[in-house]
C-alpha cells in the first residue's frame, strides 16, 4: 500500500493501480465516458484528466488521463484544479457540437454550465460518441463482429462492409452497455433484429417468454461446455423444476409423505 | 536486373582463372569477412572506370530503368575495354531527384544529368572509352549558371556532410559485396566480437545519439532501459513509416543502402539482448520492401542474421512488417499494434514501449536514419561522431528540401548548419529569387519559420525553442506568394484525415480547428476567433492522446507567433496579404502594363475577361472565379492580385 | 471458516419472509431489488421448496459469463456478479439449469444471490428455520 492525496485528502492505493479506480473507491467523482469495467481503460474521451503532480517535480504539473494512469507513492492529484476544468469545458464542447441533440452528453454539459457548443455542430448530428465500448465489449466477449470504421472525424461504428455481420450473435451487449443508447434493436417477443439481421429469439415452452437467441445459445454451448438443454427453458421454469425436483427428495424424508398423493 | 548480373559473374569466374570473385558459403568470423571484403574491394578494382546510375524512386521514374538497359544493350553488341556489366552500378539515391536520371562515372566523379537512353552509346565513347566529358550533360548552377564537371563540387552536395546517407549513390544498392566493401558490418564485428553489450550502449550514450525520426530522445538510454528490464524476450523494431508528405530520407535509406539499417538494428538487438527484429515498412514504398528483403536474404545466406553470428552465441533475425500507409502507424505505439497484427491506434504511454512494448514485452524502437547512424559509431567511435554537429545534438540530420528553392532534393548535414547556410548554400536561394517567406520543418505537425530565424541552427533544442520541430525531417521552404493561413489550413487538412479518431481532443478538436482555419481562410472569421483558435489549440495539445495530437495544432501556433498580422488581416480587414486565398483576393488587369495580347482571354475557362486586341482587357468581377489562371499566362505582369 | 447455507424445504411454510428480506436487503437507491429467492410449490401438499442459489461448484453462470464478470467470493463462498464489468447480455440467467441468475426489471441488471456478504437477510428472517447459515464443519459433524 502506498499513499497519495487526492484533492489534498490522504488516501490510499495499491502501487500501480489505476488512478481512476482509487478515486471512484475513495469518492471523488470524474466524469468519464468512454469507460466500462468489462474491458481495458482506452483513454479516449479524455474527461477523466486530472492534474498531477510530486513534491520531487518541483512545481512541475501534468494532466493524466486518470483511467490509464497508475498510482506511484507522493502523487499529489487535483481532479477539479483551473487546468483539469478547462480542459473538461472544451472536450465537453467539442462533444456537444458532435452531438447536440444527445440527451447524456447535454446533461453532462448542463452540469459545466454549457448549454450550447462554442463550435460549430456537425451537420448531421448523432448519438455516436465514438467512445468505443460497444465495439470493445463484442471484442472482448470473443465475436468482434463490430469494429470502428474510418479515420478521424469520419469514424463511425459498423459491422464488416456495412452488412449483417456473420459474427454476431444478437446478444445485444453493444446495444445495452451504449452510454448513450446509439444502437438500436427490434426485439418483438419472436424474434430480434440488430444490426441487420435478425435472430430467432428461444422462448420459453410453458410461458412463451423469450431467453437469448438460437445463436447466441448455440456459441455458448460450443465454447462454453453448457449443455445445450439447459437453455430450453426460460429461468422461471427453470426455478419451478427445481422447485419439483427438490420436492421429490424432500418427500421422501417427510414421515407424512406415505398415504398423501403427490398434487401434480 | 540482379540475374544479369549473377549470369554474367557465373561465366566470367568460370572463364578465367582470377581469384574466386565473390565469397561463399558463411561468414563465420572476423578474417573470413575481412577476406570477404578484400575479393570485393578487388573485384570492384578491376574496372578503372564504374558507372553509377542512380537507381533510388525519383530517377526511376525518371526512366533510369532504362539507361541501365542501353548499358547492357551496347554491352551486348561490342566489347569494351577493361569494362563491362559489373561496372555498372544500380545505386541508391543520390538525393538530386530534379536533376535526374543521374549518372556518375567515377572515379573522377563526371557528374551527368538528366540523362536520356539515347545519349548512351555517346557517354560511353567518350566518357569512358576516352575521357571526354560531355559538356551538354553537365550540371549548370542555377545561381551562376556555370556548368559544373564534378560531383564533388555541385553546391548541392558541395556543403553536405554525410553519414546515414553516406553509402546513397556509392554502391549497388542490393549487393552485400559492395556494401562489405565499403567497411560494411565492420561495426557489427567489432561490437560482439570484441564488446560486451554494456560496452555497446556506452558507446551510443556516448555518442549521444538521439532519434532521428523527430523526438530527439537519445538511443542510448533508450536501450540501456529497455536492457535494464527483467524480461524472458525483447524486440528491436526499425521504424520505416515515413508519413510526411514530401519527406523520403527514411525511403531513400532503405531503398539505397538496406544493409545499414540491418547492421544498426543487428548492434542495437546485440547491446539490449533482443533475439527478433521488425522493419515497419509501409507498403507504398515496393522498392524499399523489395531491397530490404534482398539484404535479409543475402544476411541469412552469408550467417550475419540467424543462429551463432560470426561464430558468437549472438543469434539475430529480422523481419519485415508491412504497414498500410496510415500516418498515425509511425506513432510508436500504434505501429507496435500494427505489428502485431491489431488496428494501428496509439495507446497511452505512461508505461514506455521500452518497458512493455509489442507484445508487451520490452522493446526498442528507433527510426531507419537512427539506426543508419549506428554502424558507423560503433566502427570510427563515439568520440569522432560527437566531433561533428554542435553541443548536446551530435552527428547529422538528413532533410528532404523542397519548395521555392532552386535545388530540391535529398540532404544531410551536421547539426547547428543554419537554416540560412541550407537554403541558400545548398538550396541555391529563392526560386526567381522572390524573397524568401518562411521555412517550414518537422513534417506537417511541425512550424513554420520566418526570415528572422535564418541563423538559426538547425538541431532538435534549437528548433523546438523557435516552436517548430526536427520531426522526421521535412523542410519546405516557401516564397513572398505563400498565405501563412492557408500553409496552415493545409497541413491541418492533412492531420485532420489522418487523425485515427481515438481521443475526442485530435479527432473534434484538429476538425474544429481547420473548420475555423477554414473560415478565416475565406473571410468568415470574426473578432475573437483567434482567441477561440488559441484556447482550442492549448487544450489539444495537452489533452491529446499521442503525438499527432499533441503536435497537431502546431500549425497553427508556429504561424500565429511570427505571422499572426497575417491572420489578422484576414480577420479584420477580410484580406489575404500574399493574394492567395480566393475568397478574399480580386483580380484587376493593370491597364499601362496590359498589352491587350488576349492571352488571358483565351485562357479564362469562366469568359471573365474581355476586350479588344491591343487594348487593355477588362476582368468581370461577377464572373471570375479567382482561379489564376489568367496570371499563369501574362507575360507582361499584367493582372494585379489584391 | 467456511460457511454452508443450508435449506430444510420440510421446515418452510410458504411464508414468503425471505423474498421480502432479501428484496429490501437489496435495494439500491431507494429502488428495491428483485428477490433472488422464491418459495415454490414443491410438487405435494404443504412442501414448500424455497429455490435459491446453490453456489454449486462448477456454476454454469460463470462458464456462460464470457466477460468474467462473475467471481467466487473467498470469504462468503459466492458467486457475486460484479455489476461494473456485467454486460447484460443474459447468457448466465439462460444458462443457470436451477433459474438463480435472474433479471432485475426494475434495477436494469442481472442479479443473482450473493449471499448478502456472509450474512444472509432471507436466513434472519425466516421464521422457521427452514433457511440456515452456518459453519461448514459444524454440519459436518
Amino acid at each position: 500500500m502506498i499513499n497519495i492525496t487526492i484533492n489534498g485528502r490522504l488516501v490510499q492505493a495499491e502501487e500501480g493501480e489505476y488512478l481512476l479506480a482509487v478515486l471512484k473507491r475513495a469518492g471523488f467523482g470524474v466524469p468519464a465516458l468512454c469507460h466500462h469495467e468489462a474491458v481495458e481503460p482506452y483513454g479516449g474521451c479524455r474527461l477523466c484528466m486530472v492534474e498531477i503532480t510530486k513534491p520531487q517535480w518541483k512545481g512541475w504539473k501534468d494532466l493524466v488521463v486518470s483511467c490509464l494512469y497508475p498510482v506511484s507513492a507522493d502523487l499529489e492529484v487535483q481532479t477539479d484544479s483551473e487546468a483539469v476544468i478547462e480542459e473538461r469545458k472544451t472536450v465537453l464542447h467539442l462533444l456537444l457540437a458532435r452531438n447536440p441533440h444527445t440527451k447524456e452528453i447535454k446533461d453532462l454539459a448542463a452540469e459545466y454550465g454549457i448549454v450550447r457548443s462554442k463550435y460549430q455542430e456537425v451537420a448531421e448530428p448523432d448519438d455516436c460518441i465514438l467512445c468505443s465500448i460497444c465495439t470493445r465489449i463484442c471484442d472482448a466477449m470473443g465475436f468482434s463482429a463490430i469494429s470502428l470504421v474510418n479515420r478521424g472525424h469520419g469514424r463511425e461504428v459498423a459491422p464488416p462492409l456495412n452488412e449483417p455481420p456473420p459474427d454476431c450473435t444478437g446478444c445485444l451487449a453493444c446495444a445495452l452497455n451504449c452510454p448513450t443508447n446509439y444502437i438500436k434493436y427490434t426485439d418483438t417477443g419472436v424474434t430480434r433484429e440488430i444490426w441487420g439481421k435478425t435472430f430467432e429469439m428461444l422462448r420459453d415452452p410453458q410461458t412463451g417468454k423469450p431467453t437469448i437467441t438460437r445463436e447466441f445459445a448455440e456459441y455458448l454451448s460450443q465454447h462454453r461446455e453448457i449443455p445445450a438443454e439447459y437453455f430450453g427453458e426460460g429461468d422461471e421454469s427453470h426455478r419451478k423444476r427445481t422447485a419439483r425436483s427438490f420436492g421429490k427428495i424432500a418427500a421422501w424424508s417427510r414421515v407424512d409423505a406415505g398415504p398423501k398423493e403427490v398434487e401434480s | 536486373m540482379m540475374a544479369r548480373t549473377t549470369k554474367t559473374q557465373k561465366k566470367k569466374t568460370g572463364a578465367a582463372a582470377k581469384p574466386k570473385t565473390e565469397f561463399t558459403g558463411k561468414i563465420t568470423s572476423r578474417a573470413q569477412l575481412d577476406l570477404m571484403r578484400t575479393q570485393c574491394r578487388a573485384e570492384n578494382a578491376r574496372f578503372p572506370k564504374q558507372v553509377m546510375i542512380c537507381c533510388g524512386t525519383g530517377c526511376l521514374a525518371n526512366g533510369a530503368a532504362k539507361l541501365v538497359e542501353a548499358f547492357h544493350d551496347v554491352l551486348k553488341q561490342r566489347k569494351i575495354k577493361d569494362f563491362e556489366v559489373k561496372a555498372i552500378k544500380e545505386t541508391g539515391c543520390h538525393g538530386f531527384c530534379e536533376q535526374g536520371p543521374l549518372v556518375v562515372i567515377e572515379p573522377k566523379g563526371t557528374f551527368y544529368t538528366k540523362v536520356k537512353p539515347k545519349d548512351i552509346p555517346d557517354i560511353i565513347a567518350k566518357s569512358i572509352e576516352s575521357d571526354d566529358v560531355i559538356e551538354k550533360h553537365l550540371y549548370v548552377d542555377p545561381k551562376d549558371e556555370k556548368k559544373i564537371e564534378c560531383y564533388g563540387n555541385v553546391s548541392f552536395f558541395k556543403h553536405q556532410e554525410r553519414i546515414a546517407l553516406r553509402n546513397l549513390g556509392k554502391i549497388a544498392a542490393h549487393s552485400i559485396g559492395d556494401y562489405i566493401a565499403v567497411g560494411g558490418y565492420q561495426g557489427l564485428a567489432k561490437a560482439i566480437l570484441k564488446m560486451t553489450p554494456e560496452q555497446v550502449i556506452d558507446e551510443v550514450d556516448k555518442a549521444n545519439l538521439r532519434g532521428r525520426g523527430g523526438g530527439g530522445f537519445p538511443a542510448g538510454r533508450k536501450w540501456r532501459q529497455c536492457a535494464s528490464v527483467d524480461a524472458d524476450e525483447r524486440f528491436v523494431i526499425c521504424n520505416g513509416d515515413e508519413g510526411d508528405p514530401g519527406a523520403f530520407m527514411d525511403r531513400s535509406i532503405m531503398e539505397g543502402d538496406p544493409h545499414t539499417v540491418l547492421e544498426g538494428m543487428m548492434i542495437a538487438a546485440y547491446a539490449v539482448g533482443a533475439r527478433r527484429g521488425f522493419i515497419y515498412v509501409r507498403e507504398e514504398y515496393p522498392l524499399a520492401v523489395l531491397h530490404l528483403q534482398k539484404a535479409i536474404d543475402d544476411c541469412r545466406e552469408y550467417g550475419l542474421l540467424g543462429e551463432k553470428i560470426l561464430g558468437t552465441d549472438f543469434c539475430f533475425d529480422i523481419k519485415i512488417a508491412r504497414g498500410a500507409g496510415a500516418f498515425v502507424c509511425g506513432e510508436s505505439s500504434a505501429l507496435m499494434k500494427s505489428v502485431a497484427g491489431q488496428v494501428g491506434e496509439p495507446r497511452e504511454k505512461y508505461i514506455r514501449s521500452v518497458i512493455k512494448g509489442l507484445w508487451d514485452k520490452p522493446t526498442v524502437l528507433n527510426n531507419v536514419e537512427t539506426y543508419a547512424n549506428v554502424p558507423v559509431i560503433l566502427d570510427r567511435g563515439a568520440a569522432w561522431f560527437t566531433s561533428i554537429g554542435c553541443e548536446n545534438n551530435s552527428g547529422t540530420k538528413a532533410f528532404s528540401l523542397v519548395g521555392k528553392v532552386r535545388n530540391t532534393g535529398l540532404i544531410e548535414v551536421a547539426m547547428g548548419t543554419t537554416l540560412r547556410e541550407i537554403i541558400y548554400d545548398i538550396g541555391r536561394g529563392i526560386l526567381g529569387d522572390r524573397p524568401f517567406k518562411a521555412v517550414q520543418t518537422g513534417g506537417p505537425s511541425g512550424g513554420c519559420l520566418p526570415e528572422s530565424m535564418l541563423d538559426l541552427p538547425v538541431d532538435f533544442d534549437s528548433l523546438t525553442k523557435a516552436g517548430s520541430m526536427m520531426g522526421s525531417g521535412g523542410m519546405i521552404v516557401m516564397d513572398d506568394r505563400t498565405c501563412m493561413v492557408d500553409v496552415a489550413r493545409y497541413f491541418l487538412q492533412f492531420l485532420v484525415s489522418e487523425s485515427c479518431g481515438k481521443c475526442v481532443p485530435c479527432r473534434e478538436g484538429l476538425y474544429q480547428l481547420h473548420q475555423m482555419t477554414v473560415a478565416v481562410c475565406e473571410g468568415r472569421a470574426e473578432e475573437g476567433d483567434l482567441e477561440k483558435i488559441e484556447q482550442l489549440s492549448d487544450v489539444v495539445v495537452k489533452a491529446s492522446l499521442c503525438g499527432l495530437g499533441k503536435s497537431g495544432p502546431n500549425p497553427i501556433l508556429s504561424t500565429l507567433r511570427y505571422f499572426r498580422d497575417e491572420w489578422e488581416a484576414h480577420i479584420r480587414e477580410k484580406r489575404c496579404p500574399a493574394g492567395v486565398c480566393r475568397e478574399l483576393i480580386t483580380y484587376t488587369i493593370n491597364e499601362e502594363k496590359c498589352t491587350g495580347c488576349v492571352a488571358c482571354i483565351a485562357a479564362c475557362a469562366y469568359n471573365a475577361i474581355t476586350g479588344e486586341k491591343k487594348k487593355p482587357h477588362f476582368i468581370h468581377q461577377d464572373k471570375c472565379t479567382q482561379c489564376g489562371a489568367c496570371v499563369a499566362v501574362c507575360r507582361y505582369d499584367a493582372i494585379d492580385v489584391a | 471458516m467456511k460457511m454452508r447455507f443450508e435449506v430444510v424445504p420440510n421446515l418452510c411454510i410458504g411464508c414468503r419472509t425471505c423474498e421480502l428480506a432479501c428484496s429490501f436487503t437489496h435495494a439500491v437507491d431507494g429502488k428495491q431489488g428483485r428477490s433472488r429467492i422464491y418459495p415454490l410449490d414443491g410438487g405435494m401438499k404443504d412442501l414448500w421448496v424455497p429455490v435459491v442459489c446453490l453456489q454449486c461448484d462448477d456454476p454454469a453462470c460463470v462458464k456462460s459469463c464470457l466477460v468474467d464478470a462473475i467471481k467466487l467470493n473467498p470469504e462468503t463462498g459466492a458467486y457475486e456478479i460484479d455489476h461494473e464489468i456485467c454486460v447484460k447480455c443474459m447468457a448466465c440467467v439462460a444458462a443457470c439449469p436451477f433459474g438463480c441468475s435472474l433479471f432485475d426489471d426494475h434495477q436494469n441488471r442481472v442479479v443473482k444471490c450473493d449471499l448478502c456478504g456472509g450474512d444472509p437477510a432471507c436466513a434472519k428472517f425466516c421464521p422457521t428455520q427452514a433457511l440456515v447459515y452456518k459453519s461448514a464443519l459444524s454440519h459436518a459433524g
